[in-house]
């Protein structure tokens, strides 16, 4: 127990050393980008609770990502609530609309979720167009800044980089605290084995319905921060392929790690920009080379990999 | 009423091509419990391939039936190179491995041919003939016979053949199959390379409507999961059946259904496979599956 929260605490600190040189280092473009690969972590980091512990899959994760979106979107847009008061009500939102997709599909094992999710994800540009009135169609929508506090008026950037990272840090918290507890334990014990679990008194469908409750609250929450940070959202930005990249970037990472999230996060924002710089298809190709090769290599994405090297090289030095 | 009759005659005709790729899917289900997400994407890939053919100077006719027997190849080395290795990982991730071929196959087709639309030649005569006030193409007429074909050529190779039997045998079950003498490999294998051909057919088909592109299956993949929820992961018959129920049912909906319209038409299906799952989960032809601990 003491090597473990040792382990946690080096990780927590190389995680703030690496959140600090990024946020001193970084031009301010390069931060916005970096605020915005957060806020689809905080996406990630709930479809890794799904996909990593509850063993069920989620493709309409974009979707939900976008919902919170457009009620941080709305709320502010329409109503004016300050951006950030609008952020638990977009996960709020999200949460629900999860339910509402999870009620019929998780009563079954794994596959139905998938499909439903991936229909769905693919209706939802559609819906938004069709609700023009709601949510601008076409045009979108745009989000006032967050009121920066004094002394970071010259790097407004500066100012959403901490906020997408403040929110991470909350769910990365709300996860580990479904992980450590009773909960984390129902939703291995269903993945590993539902007869069994079933039989020692967990409620399957309640235990995946909350998984993907929360799961769905992250991807609102990461929505609402993506709003902020851009300043402006519209159905481009939530095509059905993001749904599908949020996958990758959740199984490049490492689906049962948290700093696997951000990995993930970054990998999104980053290769796609680099590799269309040579080919328009080669940042295609390589998350397609990538989710086979990952999955068939190295189960536990790059974070995973990573892991496994310093554990070795610790051994090594110890014996 | 003959506006009815008309939207049902189109539906069937969009319901063959949904259940052609529904079938390629409870094949691969079937054989090897995997969903295959990149289905429509290894179809478009042989849709291009007949394409290219006729490029250089190919007849249509051969063309496709090259680009047939490609398919069956693509069909056979995607399952021995992604599939087999993978056959008993938890479902999330061979879902996520499929996804891996669908993204795949779609750069390829975008980094050799260009994201642009191709017109694509109609294997049929243009035209059609009139059954009262009712309108009936052509090419609708051919689209159903050939999935009838692929319908009867299966239903006879799976009931009388003894390759048919072995085939039905590793898809029931692994283990005992080769303990009698199956060959199982192989015959997953084959299950893979009939699917990629059923897959690309129903490719060819659809892209002089829908025109060539990468990502011209994606939503046709997305129809065809409904028809086979709707018809049981489990049964071909299912499949066809619930291909032409979808057709049906989104060519009315979009006519009928105000808030549907043209531009919601994917509803449809969501619809349709929500309803299925609250109310018979294994679909309409599908049986209970009974687990021992």
């Amino acid at each position: 127990m003491r090597d473990l929260s040792l382990s946690t605490a080096i990780k927590l600190s190389l995680f703030a050393i690496v959140a600090a040189s990024i946020s001193v280092f970084a031009p301010a473009y390069a931060l916005q980008q970096v605020a915005i690969a957060i806020a689809y972590a905080i996406a990630i980091l709930g479809l890794n609770l799904l996909m990593g512990y509850a063993g069920q899959i989620c493709l309409a994760q974009g979707t939900l990502f976008g919902v919170g979106a457009y009620v941080t979107a709305i709320l502010n847009a329409t109503y004016g609530v300050s951006p950030l008061a609008t952020l638990p009500v977009a996960a709020a939102v999200s949460a629900a609309v999860g339910l509402l997709i999870g009620l019929p599909a998780l009563r079954l094992q794994g596959l139905q979720l998938a499909i439903v999710t991936f229909g769905i994800a693919a209706a939802f540009p559609q819906l938004l167009l069709k609700l023009g009135s709601l949510t601008g169609g076409v045009s979108g929508l745009p989000v006032d800044a967050p009121e920066t506090p004094g002394f970071m008026t010259d790097v407004p950037e500066l100012w959403l980089y901490l906020i997408a990272l403040a929110c991470a840090g909350i769910g990365a918290l709300l996860v580990s605290r479904v992980l450590f507890g009773d909960a984390g334990r129902a939703l291995r014990a269903q993945r590993d084995n539902p007869q069994i679990a079933q039989a020692l008194g967990v409620n399957l469908t309640r235990t995946r319905l909350w998984a993907f409750a929360t799961s769905s609250a992250l991807a609102g929450l990461g929505g609402g921060v993506f709003a902020i940070v851009s300043g402006f959202i519209s159905p481009e930005s939530f095509l059905a392929i993001l749904s599908i990249n949020i996958v990758i970037g959740s199984i490049v990472g490492g689906v049962t790690s948290m700093a696997g999230a951000f990995v993930g996060g970054l990998f999104m924002v980053f290769v796609p920009s680099w590799a269309s710089d040579i080919n328009l298809s080669l940042g295609n190709l390589i998350y397609g080379l990538a989710l086979i090769l990952i999955m068939m290599v190295a189960r536990n994405g790059i974070t995973g990999f990573i892991e496994k090297w310093i554990s070795m090289i610790f051994r090594r030095a110890a014996g | 009423m003959s506006l009815f009759f008309q939207l049902v005659t189109s539906g069937l005709a969009t319901g063959a091509i949904y259940a052609a790729l529904a079938l390629a899917l409870v094949l691969i289900f079937r054989a090897t419990n995997v969903v295959n997400f990149g289905q429509g994407e290894m179809a478009t890939f042989s849709a291009y391939c007949t394409w290219q053919l006729m490029q250089w100077g190919v007849p249509l006719w051969l063309a496709v039936l090259a680009s047939l027997v490609g398919a069956f190849a693509i069909g056979i080395v995607t399952f021995r190179l992604i599939i087999r290795p993978m056959m008993d990982a938890p479902v999330e991730a061979t879902v996520v491995i499929t996804l891996g071929i669908l993204v795949l196959f779609q750069a390829a087709c975008m980094w050799i041919w260009g994201a642009e639309q191709l017109s694509f030649p109609s294997l049929f005569p243009g035209g059609g003939f009139g059954i009262g006030e009712v309108r009936v193409l052509a090419s609708a007429v051919g689209t159903l016979a050939i999935l009838l074909a692929i319908a009867l050529a299966m239903g006879f190779i799976f009931r009388f053949t003894k390759l048919g039997l072995s085939m039905r045998a590793a898809a029931f079950d692994r283990t005992r199959s080769v303990l009698v003498g199956v060959d199982v490999e192989r015959m997953l294998m084959l299950g893979w390379g009939f699917a990629s051909v059923i897959g690309a057919l129903a490719a060819i088909l659809i892209a002089p409507r829908l025109f060539l592109s990468p990502t011209m299956m994606t939503p046709i993949l997305f129809y065809a999961l409904a028809a086979a929820t709707l018809g049981g992961w489990d049964s071909p018959l299912g499949a066809i059946v619930g291909g032409l129920a979808v057709g049906v049912t989104e060519s009315l909906g979009a006519s009928y259904l105000p808030f549907v319209g043209a531009d919601m038409r994917i509803a449809v299906p969501i619809a349709l496979t929500l309803i299925i799952l609250l109310v018979k989960p294994v679909g309409l032809f599908g049986s209970y599956k009974v687990t021992k601990l």
